[in-house]
Order: structure tokens, then C-alpha cells, then sequence
């Protein structure tokens, strides 16, 4: 994914092996079944070119982030299941009562 | 005709001030996993009464056992059919809103989570954390069958030490491991099914806080409450520009409130919050059941 984000144009699945590959040990077809899956998953976008296909990044990387944030942070709306969140940030008043109660348990616990 | 009116009654009881009523007491907290199966109960007898009204209607408004043939030139039989419709209907808006409550909440899912493992980066912890570079402080699960996620950021890790992380990962699994989400999902179903201006938002809620109260609970029984409650703060309490803030008053202040306090365990609370609700689910079945188990052997004698 790092290849196709940093890559200007659409790539081939060789030209995405032989990057990859100076740096990792990989098959040529685990790049090929890797870009495939993402193909499915919408996350590149492919083009015939010839025999080959092109693939790039189906948004930048900003833009992927961007939409898993505005995910994690929706608090209200139907995206607000998906998600099980550990905490909500709370306004400063309640801030307030959150470190009383824990001042309250570090002194019983000493 | 005195079912229908009794289970009309329970119905709008249980849909309205019950509800309001339950949410307003504190004792729930000190017994969440009774007070999950009470709602539960209070939403799955709510609407087995609702539906219980509207068929013991149309069949006393049939007329009278023995003549059970249907005739469209009475009108009576004409209303009563009308009214079976209707209970038809809304069975068929529950079912309909429970498959598109599933449906999308996967697809998002599966879409988020498609996301984190493009831009997140594993880390062997436990199984399914992923790293997300954000400086935002952010913990969150992906719950599924298989290929269940948990999300913590940069900016998040930066704030706990290794005993508070552990608290939050702790938290996050008792939430897979206990499949909450489902628990959420119903309760999600069940209140879009119906029209906004029937509908409260109090046992959703509520079901959001208990889970939370459940989560909370195992992880204290594994890393005691300082961490959990170090954490809660740590993260609760940064500052977070773009979040809508005050939307709704939050339930961490119960939580961490909770864990100053000695662990809760209220074994006769408990037991009598489940009585309740198996007795909420008893009642109405039976009052719907018996005419028509009656009538069924009416008519086969």
C-alpha cells in the first residue's frame, strides 16, 4: 500500500514486487494476491494495460486517515455502533468530578 | 375484552414511564449483568405485549369461540381483520429494522476495519491491537465473529503507562469476549423500528452504559481499579478540539466513581433484578397464550 501511495501513477503488480522486494522477502504472487484483495476491498483502484494490471491507491493515504477518524470520533449517527469505544472525552466540568473520584480511590487505596 | 386492555396497558408501561423510572435509580449500577437481562426483558415484553394486545383484539372482536368462520360482510370480522394486519405490520417493521440494523452496522464495520489494517500498524500485545499514528487519544474495538480488531492511537499510548494500557486492553476484550455489541445491536434495532415520536432514547443508553459497567468490572477483577481509572481520566479528560463535546452527559463520571468505590456485589440485588425480568417475560406470554391454547382446545373438543 506504501508503494501505491508513494507511486505518481498506476503501478504493476512487478513494479510493486521489485520495490517491495528489496526490503522484504515476498513472492511475486503474495504482492499479486495482496493488491488483489485491497482491489476487492476497494482500497486500490485497477486498470487493464495490456496483459497487466495497474493498480493504485484508491484514495491518499490522508484521505483513508481522515475517513477512519471521522469514524472513530462520530459520537452520534449510524456509524456510532460500529464501533465500541474505551471512552468518550468529557467537557471540563466533568472533568473536574473525574479527578476528584480519582483522588478519592489513590487515597483509599494509599 | 379485558386482555387486550391489560396487555395495552403493559405495553405503554413498559415503553414509558418504566423505563424513565429504572433509568433515574442507581441501584442497576451495582448489579449491571442483572440489570442488562432486566432491560432486555423490559423491551422483549414490551413488545410481546404490544403484540399480545393486538391479537387478543382482533380475535375478541371476532366474536365468539365455536363460530371461528371469517365473514367479510360483518364488519366486525372486517375490523378484527384489520387489526390482525396491523400487528402484522409492526412485527414485519421489527424484523425488517433488526436485518438493516445487522446489515449496516457490518458493512461499516467491515469498511473500518479494512481501513485500520491498511493504516495501522500490528502490534503483538494481544491479538488483533493495531497502532494507529494518530496524535487524537483513541481506544476502540472492532467486535466480529473472527477478524475482531482493537484500535489504540499514538496520542493515546502517550498518555498511559504499561499497567493503564494493559486496563484498556483488558476493557476491550471483555467487550469481544462477551460480544456486547450484540447486546447494543438489539437494543439499536428495536429503536429504530420505531417512529421518532414513540420512541426514547433511555434504554439504548442505558444498555451503552451497562456494557460499559461490564467491561469495566472484568477489567478491574484483572488489573484492580487504579489503572482502569488512571486511564479513564488519562484519556477522557484531553482535550479534543473537533469532538462535539456536552452532546450528552457522559457516563464516565458514574464509571470512575464506581471504581473509587469498593467492587460492588450484591448477590440478593441481583437475584431479584432476575426474577424480575423473567417474571416481566412470563406474564405476558401467558395472558396472550392461554385464550388461544383455550381456544385451540375448544375447538378441538
Amino acid at each position: 500500500m506504501e508503494q501505491l501511495w508513494a507511486a505518481p501513477d498506476a503501478l504493476t503488480v512487478r513494479a510493486v514486487y521489485e520495490q517491495v522486494s528489496t526490503t522484504r522477502d515476498l513472492a511475486y504472487t503474495t504482492v499479486m494476491t495482496v493488491l488483489d484483495r485491497l482491489a476487492k476491498k476497494k482500497l486500490t483502484e485497477r486498470e487493464r494495460d495490456g496483459k497487466a494490471w495497474r493498480y493504485r491507491a484508491a484514495a491518499p493515504r490522508e484521505e483513508m486517515a481522515a475517513d477512519l477518524m471521522r469514524d472513530a470520533l462520530d459520537r452520534a449517527g449510524d456509524r456510532r455502533e460500529a464501533l465500541v469505544r474505551f471512552v468518550d472525552q468529557v467537557s471540563d466540568e466533568e472533568a473536574a468530578l473525574l479527578r476528584e473520584a480519582l483522588a478519592r480511590l489513590e487515597e483509599r487505596e494509599g | 375484552m379485558i386482555t387486550p386492555v391489560l396487555l395495552a396497558v403493559l405495553a405503554l408501561a413498559l415503553a414509558g414511564p418504566v423505563p424513565a423510572l429504572l433509568a433515574r435509580s442507581d441501584w442497576p449500577y451495582r448489579v449491571p449483568r442483572a440489570a442488562v437481562a432486566l432491560w432486555q426483558a423490559i423491551a422483549l415484553a414490551a413488545v410481546l405485549a404490544a403484540l399480545g394486545a393486538g391479537i387478543a383484539l382482533s380475535y375478541s372482536t371476532a366474536g365468539q369461540p365455536g363460530e371461528p368462520r371469517f365473514d367479510p360482510s360483518s364488519p366486525r370480522d372486517l375490523l378484527a381483520a384489520a387489526i390482525l394486519a396491523m400487528t402484522a405490520l409492526v412485527v414485519l417493521r421489527l424484523l425488517w429494522a433488526t436485518g438493516k440494523v445487522a446489515v449496516g452496522t457490518r458493512a461499516r464495520r467491515k469498511r473500518h476495519r479494512d481501513l485500520v489494517d491498511v493504516l495501522a500498524t500490528p502490534d503483538g500485545l494481544i491479538p488483533g491491537l493495531r497502532v494507529l499514528a494518530e496524535e487524537t487519544p483513541l481506544a476502540y474495538c472492532l467486535p466480529a465473529l473472527r477478524g475482531h480488531r482493537v484500535v489504540v492511537s499514538v496520542g493515546a499510548l502517550d498518555r498511559l503507562d504499561d499497567t493503564e494500557l494493559k486496563a484498556v486492553l483488558a476493557h476491550e476484550q471483555a467487550h469481544l469476549r462477551a460480544r456486547h455489541d450484540l447486546v447494543l445491536e438489539a437494543f439499536t434495532a428495536l429503536h429504530a423500528a420505531f417512529p421518532r415520536w414513540v420512541r426514547s432514547e433511555v434504554a439504548l443508553e442505558q444498555a451503552r452504559t451497562l456494557v460499559e459497567l461490564l467491561a469495566d468490572d472484568d477489567a478491574r477483577r484483572r488489573s484492580g481499579p487504579r489503572p482502569l481509572a488512571r486511564a479513564l481520566v488519562a484519556l477522557a479528560g484531553s482535550p479534543a478540539p473537533e469532538a462535539g463535546l456536552a452532546a450528552a452527559k457522559s457516563s464516565t463520571v458514574l464509571r470512575v466513581q464506581r471504581l473509587a468505590d469498593p467492587e460492588p456485589g450484591n448477590t440478593a440485588l441481583a437475584a431479584g433484578t432476575y426474577t424480575a425480568a423473567a417474571l416481566l417475560l412470563v406474564l405476558p406470554t401467558f395472558t396472550v397464550a392461554a385464550p388461544i391454547v383455550k381456544a385451540i382446545v375448544n375447538a378441538v373438543s
